[in-house]
């Protein structure tokens, strides 16, 4: 844990939308950093203030949107303060590189899949084009796709869904970023396919060292890729920590709720937990926790003042009240104690017949 | 789900529906027993929610039949049992944005179905049975008014909910009625159409592509795999002992929101070169009681030899 | 000691399904969007103040094209401008102010009238056209054959078959007008006739009619404007062309058109006599494109949020 090199430092990160003559507060001081050839997941609902953080890093912002307060610091560049596109040409794509959910975005439909690499491997690479082609044949073979010298050529809808994602990768791996974003890179996907492309990626970032952060709303990606997990909520993080530190040991209401709303976790004819409400409106100045009007545990202090985070190892921190010590005592919610023996119970339970073998697990002990 | 007395409510055999030449599903076999949650799970292209529509009698099917209740229903109906069927069955939808006409009132929308065939005596008859619909799913009488884009993902997919059991339906096709949903939304959804079954002792026929969702809500899961059906079988008997080789890539592939499983899991991979059906040609077969899989007679015999050891 | 802060409190989950927002009335937000633009405020005002202008003035001049009381007083042609004559006199002793609004009103009615009937016989046919295949196959045929002759060539040969005059004209540019916006709301229809809304709609049981008044048209207003806002300026053209070719209007209905051909010939020496007509027509037609496109832009419920 210790010793680790941090590559991305972002504090009191503030990002506003101006909507209408109204202010809409979509980051509200969020504050962490990224450490070298991590994976480090971002989880939040769609209007967490996910893909918008992630788009400030990159200078992605609509054009009505603006970094108003914080610093964003990369290899002790100051991002925050960088405002034309022209200032934004050697980051974007070249240090952090993205990888969005519907890779038809990313891609042009009436190039060929070939030119788009070479393009983007001359421009960043400065080689030949004979060079460039012959990188781009090897990269799309290191992505997976099996006769690449023949698809070189083809469309980008002569491709399948799955393997347009992996052209989108190659893309941006071919100008070796330091960082990969992937935003939700495999919802649009299907499951096995899905499962493929998470692979992939691991593979390539094993290979190639480069730090990852995922956006994502799947807990199930979250546990497939993450090193550590940041929670975000109403445009805040409410809690970060390693990836088994935030599924057997949460501490914030809110990710109590995701992780009990599991549709794993039903039991036949019982209701499973939910969250009900909506997540506040970020036009209005929020007051105490964002996060009150829907937590089961709120207290008084929840709607009056706003929570520091506390510290609960050196590596998890949760911002909610219910870590002050003044506290009464209450129990955490039933459905995700001993998450991790149910979850054995519910993959594994009862397997007794002869196709074990297929999905075994082992069980390594938390290091 | 006892076993014992099993009314069979939808029926359907030799199903093929052809989209011009191209056919998107074939030889498709399945009943849906009253009271039952019956769950169709495939990946994008399976066919699946073109089974659910052809049940709907938006698609029409080329082969096959259809039966609702005992009477065939995919093909030119009389009015009076156009009439029934409407009423008797009715679909959710999955992208709650896009299944609302955005120019109505939640009031028009929730009563459509009702002031079609005037299913009312009277104007206080109808208000009165669209607020007891937007109450059943936990909205407020209050939100009559209001149009679709006022409302939050989770409440428009109520909305969606109200609409159709305002009808007082049998049966229902749920087309991933949740995956367009926030995941803290999700339960919400899932726990309402569970309530409203129990109450209303309601039939499911549940679309998604998640396996894992689906176990906890089915009783019996089909899963479908280019336009055929692979495996059906009750959910646990399912998801403990999966035979066809796509039904087992599909459970690996999956991701476990649990770490320790998930970081450690194997992925099996389904190329469809498994099989070889050359010469022995697949049929649909009960290898065990309620538990059917698409195989030749080579599988059959290894299918039922797995089975033994277990 | 007990904090009296930290004490767990209960929330009310129907609190959440409440909706802080004012109730969203449509027509409201459209005129709010409409009257947000003050350019266009502007140019309505002044649409107002033409029409009612081109209306009443003519009444009040009594211009008729057929009777010209100054033709043998030649001190009264071409007379400059003045506050009597505030676009001077024409070559038979005319007040062009008076030739110029009575022109007006010809057009606007044409425009009107013309875009009028277009839109909903397009709009009804386009809306069946476009839900049924088999009407389809038919239509699309006639479509094609009709569209692929120029229209002011259709009008023309109509307008010689019919004779000249007012009413002629209209019906001229109606026979085979609407079936371009019929073309164009078919497509549309098309478009959004698959949405998941409307298959909701059909598992409801909503016949046809409905489907395409209550669930199609709704969706189609913002871009029925856009048409009517093209469609009133572009019959006003289609008349003033066709009566500067002197096949249009007969020479008792005042016509801008004829006016500009007929002032042409003085461009030379008296200028303003030409410009008059044009400049009016001008301004009409922007006038009317530029608060059409606001009208079909605030009608689209996408700029009300």
């Amino acid at each position: 844990m210790k010793g680790r090199d941090t590559i991305l430092s972002i504090r009191d990160l503030e990002v506003t939308f101006k909507v209408r003559d109204r202010q809409l507060k979509a980051i509200r001081r969020i504050s962490f950093d990224l450490y070298r050839g991590e994976t480090l997941a971002i989880v939040g609902e769609s209007g967490s203030g996910k893909s918008v953080l992630m788009k400030s890093l990159t200078g992605m912002l609509e054009s009505n949107g603006t970094v108003s307060g914080g610093s964003i610091r990369f290899f002790g560049e100051e991002l925050a303060q960088k405002k034309k596109p022209r200032e934004w040409e050697s980051i974007r794509g070249a240090k952090i590189a993205t990888v969005f959910q519907d890779p038809m975005t990313s891609l042009n439909p009436v190039r060929t899949i070939g030119s788009q690499i070479v393009e983007v491997m001359m421009k960043h690479q400065r080689c030949s084009r004979k060079r460039a082609k012959q990188l781009a044949i090897e990269l799309m073979e290191r992505v997976g796709i099996s006769e690449a010298a023949e698809r070189f050529d083809a469309y980008p809808h002569e491709y399948s869904g799955g393997m347009r994602q992996r052209i989108v990768i190659a893309i941006a791996l071919a100008c070796r970023p330091q960082i990969l974003i992937c935003d939700e890179p495999t919802t649009a996907l299907d499951v096995t396919v899905q499962a493929q492309i998470l692979n992939l990626i691991k593979q390539l970032q094993q290979e190639e060292g480069f730090t990852t952060i995922y956006i994502t709303h799947d807990l199930g990606v979250v546990a497939n890729v993450a090193d550590r997990v940041a929670v975000m909520y109403a445009g805040q993080i409410v809690e970060y920590g390693e990836v088994e530190e935030i599924f057997y040991e949460s501490a914030h209401p809110y990710t109590w709720a995701l992780l009990s709303s599991l549709p794993q976790l039903g039991q036949k004819g019982e209701r499973l937990f939910s969250l009900h409400g909506t997540p506040p409106s970020l036009y209005h100045d929020i007051v105490g926790d964002a996060f009150a009007p829907r937590n089961q545990y709120a207290m008084r202090i929840d709607f009056e003042e706003e929570p520091p985070f506390f510290e609960i190892t050196p590596t998890h921190y949760a911002k909610t009240w219910l870590c002050d010590p003044r506290v009464p005592f209450f129990k955490r919610p039933k459905a995700i104690e001993g998450l991790h023996q149910k979850m054995v119970m519910i993959y594994q339970g009862g397997n007794v017949s002869g196709n074990r073998e297929e999905r075994s697990f082992s069980f390594n002990s938390r290091s | 789900m006892g076993t014992e007395k099993k009314e069979v409510l939808v029926s359907i055999r030799d199903l093929e529906i052809k989209f011009d030449e191209y056919v998107a599903v074939s030889n498709v076999n399945f009943d849906i027993y009253k009271g039952e949650t019956f769950s169709l799970v495939g990946e994008s292209g399976s066919g699946k929610t073109t089974i659910g529509r052809a049940l709907m009698r938006i698609h029409e099917t080329s082969k096959g039949d259809i039966f609702f209740k005992g009477k065939k229903i995919n093909q030119k109906v009389g009015a009076r049992l156009h009439k029934e069927l409407i009423k008797k069955m009715q679909m959710i939808f999955q992208d709650p944005a896009a299944s609302l006409n955005e120019r109505a009132t939640i009031d028009y929308i929730v009563s459509e179905g009702l002031r079609n065939f005037r299913l009312y005596k009277n104007e206080t008859e109808r208000q009165q049975k669209v607020r007891e619909a937007l109450l059943s799913v936990g909205l407020l009488p209050e939100h009559l008014t209001r149009y679709p884009h006022e409302f939050s993902g989770g409440q428009r997919q109520r909305i969606g909910i109200a609409r159709a059991m305002v009808m007082e339906p049998e049966f229902i096709v749920a087309d991933e009625p949740i995956s367009a949903l926030d995941v803290s939304i999700r339960a919400q959804v899932l726990n309402l159409l569970k309530k409203l079954q129990q109450e209303k002792e309601l039939t499911y026929l549940f679309i998604a592509h998640d396996l894992s969702v689906v176990r906890f809500i089915s009783d019996r899961i089909a899963v479908i795999h280019k336009g055929k059906i692979v495996e059906l079988a009750e959910a646990e008997e399912l998801f403990l002992n999966p035979l066809h080789p796509y039904t087992k890539s599909l459970l690996s592939a999956i991701p476990i929101p649990d770490p320790r499983l998930e970081k450690n899991k194997k992925l099996v991979v389904y190329t469809g070169e498994e099989h070889d059906y050359s010469e022995d040609l697949p049929k649909w077969k009960e290898i065990k009681a309620g538990h059917f899989v698409w195989a030749n007679d080579a599988e059959e015999k290894r299918y039922r030899m797995q089975m033994k050891i277990g | 000691m007990q904090d009296s802060r930290f004490e767990f409190v209960t929330v009310d989950a129907r609190v959440a399904e409440e909706i802080e927002a004012p109730s969203y009335s449509y027509w409201q937000s459209v005129s709010k969007q409409f009257f947000k633009k003050k350019s266009t405020v502007i140019l309505l005002l002044l649409m107002v103040v033409i029409i009612l202008v081109a209306l009443i003035q003519p009444e009040l001049s009594g211009y008729d094209p057929m009777n010209s009381p100054n033709i043998n007083r030649p001190e009264m042609r071409f007379r400059g401008i003045s506050l009597q004559y505030p676009y001077g006199t024409d070559g038979v002793g005319n007040s062009v102010w008076d030739v110029v609004w009575a022109g007006t009103r010809t057009s606007l009615l044409v425009g009107f009238i013309v875009a009028c009937i277009n839109t909903s016989i397009g709009v009804v046919v386009g809306a069946v056209w476009g839900f049924s295949k088999a009407i389809d196959k038919v239509m699309i045929e006639v479509f094609n054959i009709i569209s692929s002759v120029p229209y002011i060539l259709i009008v023309t040969v109509l307008l010689y078959t019919f004779g000249r005059g007012f009413w002629q004209l209209i019906l001229a540019m109606c026979l085979t007008g609407w079936l371009s916006t019929a073309y164009f709301i078919r497509t549309q229809v098309m478009i959004i006739r698959d949405r998941e809304y409307n298959l909701a709609s059909s598992c409801l049981g909503t016949p046809m009619l409905r489907l395409v008044s209550r669930n199609i048209l709704p969706y189609l207003l913002s871009v029925i404007m856009t048409n009517v806002s093209l469609e009133i300026p572009a019959a006003i053209s289609t008349e003033v062309t066709l009566s500067f070719l002197g096949i249009g209007l007969n020479v008792a209905v005042p016509s801008l058109g004829r006016m500009i051909n007929q002032y042409a010939n003085y461009f030379n020496g008296y200028p303003h006599l030409f410009w008059a007509p044009v400049l009016t027509l001008a301004l009409v037609t922007i006038s009317l494109y530029v608060i059409g496109q606001t009208l079909a832009d605030a009608s689209d419920p996408r700029t009300h949020r």
